[in-house]
């Protein structure tokens, strides 16, 4: 069995490739964070966003890709509504990284290429008609390359997580939901699953052709050379029924950018998670398997693992796992330092706060005044609300129902308390 | 010597509105007029530039309708030194042409109208011609501002690659793209140069290097180049050579290997980077708009497509052909490396000469002598224009005789940042040259 995937991730940059719109903030509107160079006007051009390519020189040297000392683009030419200019501006031969690879436990899932590409728009199907939304028009990707060395389904699963740890200590946004085109041959013929959405699919989709392909050599059948897609819902892949003919995107070289100089980009060591985890459990002779949980998706709990000492390493281990199992996220690394010193083995939740110098009493006290001052605000930005609140119990009762909501507060006791604040404020 | 641009009071205006109107009835110059008055020093600015507020349509039915809200860095910088865009000049569609024929109403020869003008900037060669101590803002991707320059008696100045922001062009193939002027005297072009040049962070490949100036005073003939061009356009050269000779200037023949080439070269790589360029015309979001939402998305982009002219709709199937997987080391690479090979030859003698030429290899056609000729045919009226465009070599057309009342051109070109000592020749030429504009605007 052969898998290869072409992974696409979104960076985390402020504003999109090739022009200075928002690439991720203020998206609820469509077609609000678009300009002529997304839109693909004639007369634009791109400028490379220079954040993009650093923090696509540091994934690639996470991936142990050599990096291109000079990194071009290309046009990638094909038609869809989506695709404002007609064409993608790409890489391929001057990628920013090649010739990488992943290390799974000792096996080498070889990395082709990093490259640096702009999302297409995104369209909305409707019944009738389509709408397309070019907020997305140009915001920076990866696509991540594999080499067709992943054997097993097992494998695969591996191979993601270790991909995503490493994207996330690059500060990509581990909660977006990756695309990939996964590559399956179980015969000689290479059937490609397009557009795979999130990684449970992708696994789904694996699972589902790992399966079809067996039984159509079981049976003696052969296996079609073809593009597949992933149906949610049925949980299973179809035939996109395209030509079988080879895909021909006429690549050109992007005259509109240039030759990026990438020798005097600053490239920090990478953050391994899983190799860190692995040094942690030899040096503090520990589970490895807990520690990798630990630390492969959370920064914080990576540094104050790496930060103690061995004696104190168990006591660390289940110190973190007191934190979460409290459901408290944001304490400090002194909290963490000063609860290390105590007992906290057989601590209900009451207590544990108490010594941790946070109790009930004054996160409540700090509530308050925090709705007070929503309630100021509110009533201040609208002058009609104020007028009618003493005599219209309609308008403070939709006052009230406002301020729960914005502040998820429930029953009697918080609808008095909210009445009596907005009330005072009323009558000064 | 000082600049000197027409600026009108308000009184004259609506006079020279309706003097330009009438003009441009005869001859096609403009695509677009603005009649709003104007308070700068008037400057006219080819199609496929974007000016806000005022349509750009390249020429092609395929973007009839679209109104930039964004200027030109040129055209700002312009803009920002006191200068008002009076219209937008006609052209070859995309800039595909050297006659100017490739417009739905083709501009017309100033000298007499039977002419062809030139391509493909066309209109601010002839709008040069029209309007008194005029400069249009014009582009040159193999040859578009020294043909029509020298067909209608102006001159066309087509600097350095890189040297004017292309923000704002309308792309016809980007690594050759050039913005460039057309004039009438060295004064004037050198000022319209001083204020657009120079680096732009909106365009990656405009350049922030200083335009230095060195002034040889040797000129190379390229003998293999010259050899196949009309005998009596050879004739009148060689008089321009004495004529230069006795000026002092040195003139040495020389051959340049691969020249023949350079034609191919350039529509190879013109063709190959224009098909991905047009690829963006769709028909849904600006320009033209296909109305028939029955359709589906290929037949919507066909059916939009439709409306590109024949030599676009050329272009665009031989550029895709060039570029595909099988054919492309065969054409596309070759291409390539026969720029490159050229540019180092070039650049030899450029470093310490001027290369000279006449910019047409033939007298001005009549319109009809041209409007049936093949498309290579047509390609290969660009052999003189081809190699400093191909290039990036800064160069100028100008007029330099008249013969049975029509203009001559030759050209000049100097090497890569060395654009002002193209002005300086001029402004040397200027004083021993009587020119005759067909001036009757201002």
């Amino acid at each position: 069995m052969k898998i290869g995937l072409e992974v696409h991730v979104a960076l985390p940059t402020k504003t999109k490739l090739f022009c200075s719109d928002l690439a991720y903030e203020n998206q609820e509107e469509p077609n609000s964070n678009v300009c002529p160079v997304c839109l693909g006007l004639p007369g634009a051009k791109p400028v490379l966003n220079q954040n993009a390519l650093d923090i696509s020189a540091r994934i690639a040297k996470a991936l142990n890709c050599e990096i291109n000392e000079k990194t071009w683009f290309v046009r990638k030419v094909y038609f869809y509504p989506d695709l404002p200019k007609g064409y993608q501006i790409t890489q391929l031969d001057g990628a920013i990284g090649i010739k990488g690879y992943v290390d799974l436990n000792g096996k080498k899932i070889g990395i082709r290429r990093v490259q640096i590409e702009e999302d297409p728009a995104r369209i909305i199907r409707e019944k009738d008609y389509s709408l397309i939304d070019f907020n997305r028009s140009g915001v920076p990707l990866n696509e991540i390359v594999t080499e067709p060395d992943i054997t097993s389904l097992e494998e695969l699963k591996n191979f993601i997580e270790e991909l995503r740890s490493i994207l996330y200590y690059q500060g990509v946004n581990i909660n977006q939901e990756l695309k990939t085109d996964l590559n399956i041959s179980l015969a000689e013929k290479r059937v490609e699953v397009k557009n795979v959405t999130g990684v449970k699919n992708l696994i789904s989709a694996a699972e589902y052709e790992i399966k079809r392909q067996s039984v159509l050599i079981k049976e003696g059948k052969k296996i079609n050379a073809e593009t597949r897609s992933y149906k949610e819902d049925s949980n299973e892949t179809v035939s996109s029924r395209e030509k079988e003919t080879e895909e021909e995107y006429g690549f050109t070289f992007e005259p509109d950018l240039t030759f990026y100089d990438t020798t005097k980009l600053t490239i920090p060591k990478a953050v391994i998670a899983s190799n860190i985890a692995k040094e942690l459990a030899d040096k503090n002779e520990y589970n490895e398997k807990t520690i990798r949980e630990l630390i492969l998706f959370n920064r914080r709990n990576l540094s104050l693992l790496t930060s103690i000492s061995k004696e104190e390493f168990k006591k660390g281990v289940s110190l973190i796992e007191k934190f979460a199992s409290f459901g408290i996220e944001d304490y400090s690394e002194q909290e963490f330092r000063k609860m290390l010193d105590k007992d906290v083995s057989s601590i209900e939740k009451e207590g544990f706060l108490q010594l941790l110098g946070r109790t009930n009493k004054s996160e409540k006290k700090a509530d308050k005044t925090e709705i007070e001052a929503g309630i100021k605000e509110m009533l201040s930005s609208d002058k009609t609300l104020f007028d009618r609140g003493i005599k219209d119990e309609k308008a403070m009762n939709f006052m009230i129902g406002e301020v729960k909501e914005k502040y998820h507060i429930t029953g009697k006791e918080a609808a008095d308390f909210i009445k009596k604040v907005i009330k005072g404020m009323l009558n000064n | 010597m000082t600049a000197k641009f027409l600026s009108l009071t308000d009184s004259e205006y609506a006079i020279f509105i309706s003097q330009l109107k009438q003009a441009n009835e005869r001859l096609n110059a403009f695509n677009f007029i603005d009649e709003n008055k104007k308070s700068g020093k008037i400057i006219s600015v080819k199609d496929n530039i974007c000016v806000k507020g005022m349509p750009a349509t390249a020429s092609s039915k395929i973007l009839q309708g679209y109104m930039p809200g964004f200027n030109a860095t040129a055209v700002q910088r312009l803009e920002n030194s006191g200068f008002s865009v009076i219209g937008k000049t006609n052209m070859d569609e995309f800039g595909f042409g050297s006659f100017g024929l490739n417009s739905e109403h083709p501009a017309k020869n100033p000298f007499n109208e039977e002419y062809v003008a030139g391509g493909s900037s066309s209109g601010s060669a002839v709008a040069t011609a029209l309007i008194k101590e005029h400069v249009s803002i014009a582009e040159s991707t193999g040859g578009s501002i020294s043909a029509p320059a020298a067909f209608c008696g102006v001159v066309g100045l087509t600097p350095t690659y890189g040297a004017i922001s292309r923000y704002g062009l309308i792309d016809y193939a980007s690594s050759l793209d050039k913005i460039g002027f057309i004039g009438k005297s060295a004064d004037n072009l050198r000022d319209v140069m001083e204020k657009t040049v120079g680096s732009d962070p909106k365009d990656t490949t405009s350049l922030s290097n200083v335009i230095s100036n060195k002034n040889p005073h040797k000129l190379y003939v390229i003998d293999n180049l010259v050899e196949n061009i009309d005998e009596s356009i050879k004739d009148r050269f060689e008089d321009l050579l004495a004529k230069l000779s006795a000026k002092d200037y040195e003139i040495e023949h020389v051959n340049v290997d691969y020249l023949e080439y350079s034609v191919p070269a350039y529509y190879i790589l013109s063709m190959s980077e224009a098909s991905t360029n047009l690829a963006k015309y769709q028909g849904f979001k600006y320009g033209f708009k296909v109305k028939d939402f029955s359709l589906n998305y290929n037949e919507f982009f066909m059916s939009a497509r439709k409306q590109f002219g024949k030599e676009a709709k050329r272009r665009v199937i031989l550029g895709t052909f060039i570029r595909s997987k099988s054919i492309k080391q065969r054409y596309y690479e070759k291409a390539l490396a026969i720029r490159h090979a050229i540019i180092a030859r070039m650049k030899k003698f450029l470093n310490d000469g001027f290369i000279i030429m006449p910019s047409m290899p033939i007298f001005t056609p009549k319109i009809s002598e041209v409007s049936d000729i093949s498309p290579v045919e047509a390609y290969s009226m660009d052999m003189l224009t081809v190699p400093p465009n191909l290039c990036g070599f800064p160069h100028m057309s100008f007029p330099y005789f008249y013969e049975k009342g029509m203009p001559l051109g030759a050209q000049i070109i100097t090497d890569h940042f060395n654009d002002y000592s193209l002005l300086d020749f001029l402004s040397e030429w200027e004083s021993g040259f009587k020119y005759k504009f067909k001036e009757e605007i201002g």
